[in-house]
């Protein structure tokens, strides 16, 4: 027998999921997180298992490198770069965070100037050396380096360094030489992309993360390696794929996004298992909301995060969107009259006026006890009792404020929230070009279900579905995932004049440059590899990406290429230019090795309608309606219900609206339908 | 009011306008649009009110309705048909300057126009006297481009081949002139048929009710805050330096704020007559100058819409430089006067909203154009590209380093971009020591580029400020540095301006100066000024200064009466 298991170290709570390879069994359990030392909290929720040597795999999101550069609580990192640009982690972009605010204060690097350093070397725009690297200069400034004393960690960025890394390179050589043990990220190997500021602000990340990621992860390795599970531990990177810890120790930048992919990974294994190519999930908590897309069956990835406004970490990450709003979003009047929610939020201290821990504003959750949509009585399953009164009294106040009855202004207040949340979902579907009316809705997060069907109806998604266990989704995802490796490269070329050679050239290392990330960390079976370029019209400057499928490139296959470019190019933006030049500016693979996939347990087909627990009263736009309360528990594949209804379950609430009805499938989701 | 159909409502129509946006950064050809996002996305009613607009560039936002209710009294609403896209750039006709390139689409819903769909961008290549636009030298409109009165460059859906022809026929690079076109009319195309769809849900009457709502909530708001404002009469002034044809002559912004109850009154009585040269800003300009610093002392969450503009008047006497006359050039109006009169507005409100204004900033965008032909491939290249400068102090905190002028929010183009596009090497970009302003907050730094040319020729003209007069200190804060164009020719050590090395009359603005392989060019950043006694400064602060370079040794003793410990 034996178990893999899933652990997300939220801000809360960690959460746990365990399944059973032999019988199918999956089990969801909590611990408190111990926020000073995380790997305490992990260890005690593993306690719950009688017998660890059953594990066979345990995959864990963490926040060490969120909190890190959150915090700032990095490494004193030395930046390196080309003679004449030492500035360029503090120019920026030029750009400011918001139009009219006169407040705003530019971010500042993850870096010192005073620790900036240059070396003569430059590259021009076509790789060819226009100034050879001066190796005496950079030990020089290794020296100094020592000298300092105070260096953590050391950056390196030269200009063009994606077209030929050999300066970068050999920097590194000569600073290992004369700085042995310093840890040292080059941008070659962290992001071999152009644009100086945005590759150089990524390198100089991971340089900072990787002392505290290495130390983190040493002690975690020692912990894990006690109770006999050390090499059975995998971390879940920012792409959604596990790496092990001493990978994500070399290269910590991939680790960024580490805990909120669970959930996007948990979709597209949705995705997977109902056959439903198209989703869109919400991972909704108490004060944020975290929205992303499966499209075909995959997950998106992007590389335009940012740690702070205006510092960006350009690695592939998936495309996750957070906003905001959450069930503790306080609601305030602006200056306007307004009613608005968010984004203050109550968290979970003093929390919501309804949790009776001293909280006395009014919560998005106030407004759904008001509304009958949460039961005081089955909040987390009946653990914690609401105060339904102090929901009334704290809605009230903004009511009284607005001229607006209490119902009134409770479901003006959900609503608001809904359209907060329309705002991401709109972000991740129509401004990514896709149609809502294409995806399915998922609810994750313990209050994803109270607002799924309210979202489907103003977003015009025609259908929602809720996992089993909604409120561990995020966890669930860490069992279903796999090794992943994405490596992207700059090579630039135009279609008048495209050398294939050089093109499969570079693929190829690409390909083998993933495949050897892979090996070296011990994932050698079942090896995926997906390849893809990113191409524009010659003059744009964003690119189209277009799946690759072949090794190499021929002739047939490029002028292919070529021609799907105009498709996508029409069918994304609305005109194709025919005829024009084509400029191919990154190569992207994707390495995957694929893992066991547990197999979900089907529930039993249904013999008799379902039949509600109990009733209660439920507010909807057009009044109270007094509705059908379901226990989840009770559900067999095929059962069918018809709205208004709720159905409750231990830690969540599914809120059906009228008109709307909802299916129960094969493994157990519930399928809702407008 | 039906709050929440409003909330719902603007966020949607907000969302649209990004989503414009997003196209045109992704299918546009110039770096000004793809890179350093110079252009704007917005709504408008059957009226030409702004109901919504994403954040893009700020000078284009408030120029945005008289633009579309200048065309309106063109081409009047019965002549628009299903499909029709109008074009427009004339400064003369409610624009801000010829590369300002304004597209607008009629939003029809059953036969009837409900309003418009309006994108507003900067081409970097108008024809014209220099490639690039910016004719430092300019005596007319004639020589800064083609000017484009409002034409229908697609007909019921299909393009006006006509119009197009004679457009790419009067510019240096057509073929990314078509493909910004393109995408400017790909922005309209989106806004329309999503704002069709809004109609189908909510239907006609909800929307017209909701959106006079929604004007009427931003105005209501605007009101309340300069309510907050105490009352009185504020005047401040300061000077443009040069025109480009008289350089030794500076022309003065002079503002007098009438601020009374829910309302304000920017007056520009006083100011110079306007210049014989391209620093004059047309009546959008002026007007669009004095939203901009208006909304820069207030809230900046009140939802941007033309009720936001209720409150605020403005006074421009004709024949000024705030107010120009045709036939006069002013494409620097839009880039350089366009925020020294925000920052003369700020400067008059100092003593009444200290927490909402700075010291001078750089308020210059550089505007370092050129153009020639690409000795390898053999095509013609143009690029407007823009540089950072320093923020003035504020009563809070330092002003930022190196960010686009604030009537701007346009990106820097990265070098590695730069010089895949444009045959130059940049030798590099670093901060100017001692440009921040001294003061209790000091300025920020501007920074220096430093260019080699690699092609036989590039033909380049500017558009700048501040090589003479420095960005003024508030508070008893001191001057900023000022910024310098600086040339090194092939085979010499010594650096000479503009005007020593080629005769030109003004070293901030000239045109077709032709710069030869192997010459160097140094485009030196303004910073911005202090505030506040520079005495009486945190003395962590000078220390930390001097200790990452922001300031010299010698400027924390004498300045900053610093000694190191």
């Amino acid at each position: 027998m034996s178990t893999i298991i899933g652990i997300d170290i939220g801000g809360t709570f960690t959460d746990f999921v365990s399944y059973d390879t032999d019988t199918g069994h999956i089990e969801n359990w909590k611990n408190l997180t111990t926020p000073a030392e995380p790997i305490v909290g992990v260890m005690e929720g593993l306690g719950k298992l009688d017998d660890l040597g059953v594990v066979s795999k345990a995959r864990l999101g963490t926040t060490i490198a969120t909190n890190a550069l959150l915090t700032r609580r990095g490494a004193k990192v030395a930046y390196i770069t080309t003679q004449g640009f030492r500035d360029v982690p503090f120019i920026q972009r030029g750009d400011r965070r918001s139009h009219y605010d006169i407040t705003w204060i530019k971010t500042r690097p993850l870096v010192a100037r005073a620790d900036c350093h240059e070396v003569a070397e430059r590259l021009t725009a076509k790789g060819a050396v226009h100034t050879p690297l001066d190796e005496e200069a950079v030990r020089e400034l290794a020296a100094r380096i020592r000298a300092d004393g105070t260096i953590e960690a050391v950056a390196v960025c030269t200009l063009f360094s994606y077209i030929d890394p050999g300066h970068e390179q050999r920097i590194r050589e000569i600073l290992a030489e004369e700085l042995p043990g310093m840890p040292i990220s080059i941008s070659y190997d962290v992001l071999p992309k152009w644009k100086e500021y945005d590759r150089a602000s990524t390198t100089i990340a991971d340089a900072y993360l990787k002392p505290v990621v290495s130390e983190n992860f040493r002690e975690m390795k020692a912990r894990f390696a006690q109770a006999g599970i050390g090499s059975k531990v995998g971390v879940i990177k920012s792409n959604g794929g596990e790496a092990t810890l001493a990978g994500a120790a070399d290269a910590p930048v991939q680790i960024t996004l580490s805990g909120p992919t669970g959930a996007v990974v948990a979709t597209r294994i949705m995705s997977e298992l109902t056959g439903i190519p198209n989703l869109v999930v919400f991972d909704m908590g108490g004060t944020s909301t975290d929205c992303s897309t499966v499209v075909a069956g995959k997950e998106h990835v992007t590389t335009s995060f940012e740690i702070e406004w205006g510092i960006p970490i350009q690695i592939p990450m998936i495309d996750i969107h957070t906003i905001g709003a959450g069930g503790g979003s306080i609601a305030w009047i602006d200056k306007g009259g307004m009613l608005r929610m968010g984004p203050q939020s109550a968290a979970a201290v003093p929390g919501p006026a309804c949790y009776g821990r001293g909280g006395t504003d009014a919560t998005v959750t106030d407004a759904n006890v008001v509304l009958g949509r949460i039961s005081p009585d089955n909040f987390l399953g009946g653990q914690m009792k609401l105060d339904a009164a102090a929901a009334r009294a704290a809605v009230a106040r903004v009511a009284e404020k607005l001229g607006m009855d209490v119902d009134e202004c409770a479901f003006a207040m959900v609503q608001i929230a809904n359209n907060n949340m329309l705002g991401a979902l709109r972000a991740v579907l129509l401004q990514r070009g896709l149609d809502p009316r294409d995806f399915t809705l998922v609810a994750s997060g313990g209050a994803g279900p109270v607002h799924i069907c309210d979202l489907m109806e103003i977003a015009g998604i025609p259908q929602g579905l809720v996992p089993n266990y909604p409120g561990q989704f995020s966890a669930f995802g860490f069992i279903m995932t796999d090794a992943r490796v994405d490596r992207h490269r700059t090579v630039q070329q135009i279609s008048k004049y495209f050398d294939g050679e050089r093109a499969t050239r570079a693929m190829t290392e690409l390909v083998e440059g993933a495949i050897d990330e892979l090996k070296s960390q011990g994932y050698t079976q079942r090896i995926e590899i997906h390849r893809s370029i990113e191409a524009r019209y010659m003059g744009q400057n964003h690119e189209l990406e277009l799946s690759f499928p072949a090794d190499e490139f021929s002739e047939d296959n490029i002028a292919d290429m070529w021609e799907r470019f105009h498709r996508e190019h029409e069918a994304r933006f609305g005109f194709s230019i025919p005829g024009e030049t084509i400029e191919t500016v990154n190569l992207k693979v994707v390495a995957v090795a694929v893992s066991d996939k547990p197999e979900m347990r089907e529930l039993p087909v249904t013999d008799a309608p379902p039949q509600p627990a109990s009733r209660r009263k439920v507010h909807f736009a057009d009044g109270w309606h007094e509705v059908p309360v379901y226990d989840r528990a009770t559900f067999r594949q095929g059962d069918r219900i018809a709205g208004p209804a709720v159905v409750e379950e231990s830690a969540s609430v599914t809120i059906l609206q009228p008109g709307q009805a909802l299916g129960v499938d094969r493994i157990g989701n519930l399928i809702i339908s407008a | 009011m039906d709050f929440v159909t409003m909330n719902i409502l603007d966020s949607a129509m907000v969302s649209i306008c990004r989503e414009m946006g997003i196209t045109l950064m992704k299918t546009s050809y110039s770096t000004i649009f793809n890179e350093a996002l110079d252009f704007t996305c917005g709504l408008a009613d059957m009226s030409g009110d702004m109901i919504a607009v994403a954040d893009y560039c700020p000078a284009q936002i408030g120029g945005m309705p008289l633009l579309v209710k200048s065309c309106l009294k063109e081409i009047p609403i019965a002549e628009l048909e299903e499909g029709d896209i109008i074009l427009h750039n004339d400064p003369y006709r409610g624009g801000l300057h010829t590369p300002e390139h304004t597209f607008f689409k009629p939003i029809f819903v059953e036969g009837e126009v409900m309003g418009f769909a309006v994108a507003i961008g900067h081409i970097a290549e108008v024809g014209g006297m220099a490639p690039g636009g910016f004719c430092g030298e300019a005596t007319e409109i004639f020589q800064e481009g083609l000017r484009i009165p409002p034409v229908k460059i697609v007909k019921r859906g299909v393009d006006n081949v006509e119009v197009w022809k004679l457009l790419l026929a009067n510019v240096r690079t057509p073929r990314v002139n078509y493909g910004d076109l393109k995408a400017l009319i790909a922005a309209v195309d989106l806004g329309e048929r999503q704002m069709r769809g809004i109609y189908a849900k909510y239907g006609k009457e909800k929307i017209r009710e909701t959106v006079a709502d929604l004007l009427l909530y931003s105005e209501r708001r605007m009101r309340a805050e300069l309510e907050a404002i105490p009352d009185g009469i504020y005047s401040f002034h300061d000077f443009v330096e040069s025109d480009g044809v008289d350089s030794d002559r500076h022309y003065r912004i002079q503002v007098e704020v009438h601020k009374k109850g829910g309302s304000i009154i920017v007056d520009y009585h006083g100011s110079s007559p306007q210049a014989a040269g391209p620093i004059n800003a047309t009546l959008g300009v002026a007007t669009s100058a004095a939203y901009n610093a208006v909304l820069h002392m207030t809230d900046p969450t009140i939802p941007r819409n033309s009720g936001c503009f209720r409150p605020i008047e403005v006074m421009a006497p004709p024949g000024t430089i705030v107010n120009v006359d045709f036939p006069a050039p002013e494409v620097g109006g839009n880039t350089e006067t366009h925020p020294r009169i925000v920052g003369t507005i700020l400067g008059a409100m100092h003593s009444a909203v200290p927490n909402r204004v700075m010291a001078a900033e750089g308020a210059t965008h550089c505007n370092f154009v050129f153009g020639g032909v690409d000795a390898e491939t053999g095509e013609y290249f143009a690029c407007y590209d823009l540089e950072g400068v320093g923020w003035g102090g504020r009563a809070f905190a330092d002003g930022n380093d190196a960010v686009d002028s604030i009537n701007g929010n346009c990106r820097i183009t990265p070098v590695e971009v730069y010089e895949t596009r444009f045959p130059w090497l940049i030798e590099g970009l670093a901060f100017n020591v001692d440009s921040c302003g001294a003061g209790e907050y000091r300025g920020g730094v501007g920074y220096t580029k430093q260019m080699l040319c690699v092609n036989r020729e590039i033909i380049c003209s500017q558009m700048t400020d501040r090589h003479v007069l420095p960005p003024w200190g508030l508070e008893g804060g001191l001057e900023g540095g000022c910024g310098a164009t600086l040339v090194q020719k092939a085979g010499r050590d010594d650096w000479q301006t503009m005007r020593d090395a080629y005769g030109k009359p003004s070293t901030s603005r000239y045109s077709n100066v032709a710069i030869k392989e192997g010459d160097r060019v140094r485009l030196v950043m303004p910073g911005g000024g202090g505030y506040g006694n520079p005495l009486a400064r945190d003395r962590a602060a000078v220390a930390h200064d001097l200790r990452e370079g922001y300031i010299s040794p010698e400027a924390a003793g004498k300045l900053y009466g610093y000694r190191e410990v």
